[in-house]
């Protein structure tokens, strides 16, 4: 019995100790669940990329991060997260773990989750998104400058309003520098599938378009557009979300880039400093979250920058004026305000002919998450 | 120097705990030599995922959840290897299963109460499975097409099928433009234990068919005709075994028990259908190495289950804490099965090598 006493003397001075030594130290635990491997170089590579820039910035924090993690085993990720990892906050990146991130923001009331790219939220469960739409139209105002062809190409990942919304926009860039320009869209129902991407840049490569985007993790788009470019068949590229151009210094113009770490930083803070809210946090240029280049150092690759100079556009606003001007009146506009230019004004038609947005007007937030039509420079139909 | 192979006439119960063993210790030695690669000990790499997926209630509930569809599927591997059918499509399976159950719940499920829903989602399963796995059964009995690669090709056919449905007519309303199906109502959800993912409905069941299946092979006549025609075609031949018949029934039921599984990954924890990778994680090939790991008993099958979902399951483990790729647990299970295979060779044959070969040549000098 004495043992018994003893042994529980022991333990109660070590909680005691513990509880006092946690209670010294203001640090924070955050826990990321990756949907593809970091090495994809698209979408959890800069996930991961932001994760390390905030662990570098932030000398209180300390994270840890699973890659590859599919939506069905999302719930039991982030019980290992917080039960054996202990965490204060769990990222979880990818649509797919949306109603198991709500589940766990019940199960556990006393920790916080961030999840991206979703639209749920409750009293411990936020959600963040960077959105490279204005990106797209940029690339797009590029796109239709470039094409020889007038054919061009988008490699997608899911039909989801996420990408439609990208393709659109896009697709209206194209449409405000070259309107006889027509998008051509390939499904490949992966967000990673180099294999898949590959196949489809050929088969648009094929049918004859000569400039390519794509939502998909990895270079494999890039890397078939270098190929061609280097036989001596210029094919035009967008880099997405990573910095490709190394991957393609023949073909990538440009693209769409994103920092996530500012974002990370700014949500750790608030967490850190208790200011935290449930608000969905929706980041574009002006928040320095989404940004043109298809690397870090040009907006435009060198190599092609004195063809966007060349090529001149008539514009209501500026006039005419060189595609590239163009593009960089158009990305100060977004880095200023969401309200100085926005890319869905009306009137905009979808591809049946039926007018989605008034002249004068501009779609809302709301409008942009759920978007599910083609404008009209779209050739084919969104599966249903 | 000569190698010779010889068949080993005789194999005792001891020799094949021994060749296991000795296959899973050489596995092992393999797997620390790409931990080392890694720069990160081996013992402490194996250790933290046995102590991730076994050494933690946490975890332990996470390694049974694994371990339902493994032991499902892994039970129904084993009697269709026992009579040589090499049933590689328990993927597929598992996916037919999981589409008719599911239509069963998402149908009748808001008119039926949970006690009559539950059964008739199961049975629709086993018959999704069956139908998967009868097809190839049938074209190897009638037209003597290799069913390694026709099992093998249907599981691809199923999970476009199943894509097919849910980003076209069984797209949920509820959704928002995603390619899922709308949730099961709440009476066709299976119950979870309290504080665990475990369903325990598909447990139960997994393990009265371990129970069934290991009476059918060793106390039935059907049993015995199975092994029969696996040990000893010929003989069965020449005994009147009914091939058609008896193969189809063996197929009827492996790919049925993956019909279980899948439905039962739906009820249990998923609630919809969405794309096959994750509705499945590839249940369907780790099954194969349970199957072989167990030596074809059914009973193994349940040891060798939870074995394989604790691999998996303590495969976050390292990741999380060592920071390896999520590859590390696929080679894992990958070198882990060569050597199962291997070991099941030198069970059955035996090397001789010759050293003392007298060169011929040594007569000319003398």
């Amino acid at each position: 019995m004495r043992i018994i006493f003893r042994m529980l003397a022991v333990c109660l001075c070590v909680f005691l100790l513990a509880g006092v030594a946690s209670a010294k130290d203001d640090k924070l635990k955050a826990g990321f669940i990756y949907v593809g491997p970091v090495g994809d170089y698209g979408w959890s590579h800069a996930h991961d990329m932001g994760r390390k820039f905030a662990e570098s910035k932030l000398p209180w924090l300390e994270t840890v991060f699973i890659e590859s993690v599919g939506e069905a085993d999302s719930a039991r990720i982030i019980d290992r997260f917080i039960q054996e990892q202990k965490c204060d906050v769990v990222f979880t990146t990818s649509f797919g773990y949306m109603d198991d991130t709500v589940k766990a923001g019940i199960k556990y009331p006393d920790k916080h989750f961030m999840h991206c790219s979703g639209f749920k939220q409750s009293e411990n469960v936020g959600t963040y998104f960077a959105d490279l739409y204005q990106m797209y139209y940029l690339n797009g105002l590029m796109a239709g400058a470039m094409t020889k062809s007038d054919k061009i190409g988008y490699v997608a990942a899911f039909p989801i309003p996420e990408l439609v919304r990208h393709i659109d926009a896009f697709a209206l860039g194209i449409k405000a520098v070259n309107p006889d320009a027509k998008v051509h869209v390939r499904w490949i129902y992966a967000w990673y599938g180099p294999d898949k991407a590959k196949e489809a840049a050929e088969s648009l490569i094929a049918s004859g378009c000569d400039t390519l985007a794509f939502t998909e993790d990895t270079p494999a788009v890039i890397e078939v557009g270098q190929d061609h470019s280097e036989k001596g068949k210029q094919i035009y590229t967008f880099s997405h979300y990573s910095p490709m151009q190394p991957y393609g210094v023949d073909s990538v113009v440009s693209g769409q880039l994103v920092d996530w770490g500012v974002m990370y930083v700014k949500i750790l803070q608030s967490l850190h400093d208790g200011t935290w809210t449930k608000d969905d946090l929706w980041w574009l240029a002006a928040e320095d979250a989404a940004i043109l280049g298809g690397s870090f150092d040009n907006i435009v690759n060198p190599k092609f920058a004195a063809e966007l100079k060349a090529a001149k556009v008539k514009t209501a606003e500026f006039g005419e004026i060189s595609a590239y001007d163009l593009v960089v009146k158009r990305y100060e506009q977004m880095k200023k305000d969401t309200d100085v230019f926005e890319p869905f004004e009306g009137p905009i038609y979808d591809n049946t002919g039926d007018l989605k947005i008034k002249k004068g007007e501009r779609a809302s937030k709301g409008d942009l998450l759920s978007i599910m039509y083609y404008v009209d420079n779209i050739v084919g139909s969104i599966p249903k | 120097m000569k190698i010779r192979i010889i068949d080993r006439e005789k194999i005792t119960p001891g020799d094949q705990v021994l060749a296991l063993v000795f296959s899973v210790l050489a596995g092992l030695f393999v797997i620390g030599l790409i931990f080392l690669a890694f720069g990160v000990n081996p013992f402490f790499a194996i250790g933290k995922i046995f102590a991730g997926s076994f050494g933690s209630i946490y975890g332990f509930k996470e390694t049974v959840t694994k371990a339902i569809p493994l032991i499902l599927i892994g039970v129904g591997l084993a009697i269709a290897f026992r009579a040589k059918f090499w049933n590689i499509g328990a993927e597929g399976q598992l996916l037919m299963g999981a589409i008719f159950g599911t239509w069963v719940g998402l149908n009748w499920g808001p008119h039926l109460p949970a006690p009559v829903i539950i059964p008739l989602m199961f049975l629709a399963g086993f018959i999704g499975g069956a139908i998967w796995g009868l097809i190839p059964a049938f074209f190897k009995i009638k037209f003597a097409i290799n069913e390694v690669i026709s099992t093998l090709m249907m599981n691809y056919i199923c999970a476009e099928i199943l894509i097919f449905l849910i980003v076209g007519p069984w797209k949920g309303k509820t959704k928002f433009g995603f390619p899922y199906t709308d949730d099961l109502p709440a009476s066709a959800i299976l119950a979870l234990i309290p504080g665990s993912r475990i369903h325990y409905f598909t447990l139960g069941l997994a393990l009265l068919t371990v129970l069934v299946l290991w009476m059918v092979i060793y106390k039935t006549r059907f049993g015995y005709e199975v092994r029969e025609i696996g040990e000893n075609p010929e003989a069965a031949r020449y005994a009147g075994i009914d091939f058609f018949k008896t193969t189809l029934i063996i197929m009827a039921i492996s790919g049925g028990v993956a019909g279980f599984a899948g439905i039962g990954e739906v009820a249990g924890l998923h609630h919809y259908l969405s794309y096959p990778d994750s509705i499945s994680s590839g249940y369907g090939f780790t099954a194969i190495i349970v199957a072989w790991l167990a030596k074809l008993n059914p009973f193994f099958v349940i040891i060798a289950g939870i074995f394989f979902a604790g691999i998996l399951v303590g495969g976050d483990a390292i990741q999380i804490s060592l920071g390896l790729p999520a590859a590390t647990v696929e080679i894992f299970n990958g070198t882990l099965l060569v050597f199962l295979i291997m070991g099941d060779y030198f069970l059955k044959h035996k090397i001789r090598i010759d050293f003392h070969v007298r060169p011929r040549t040594i007569k000319h000098e003398t």
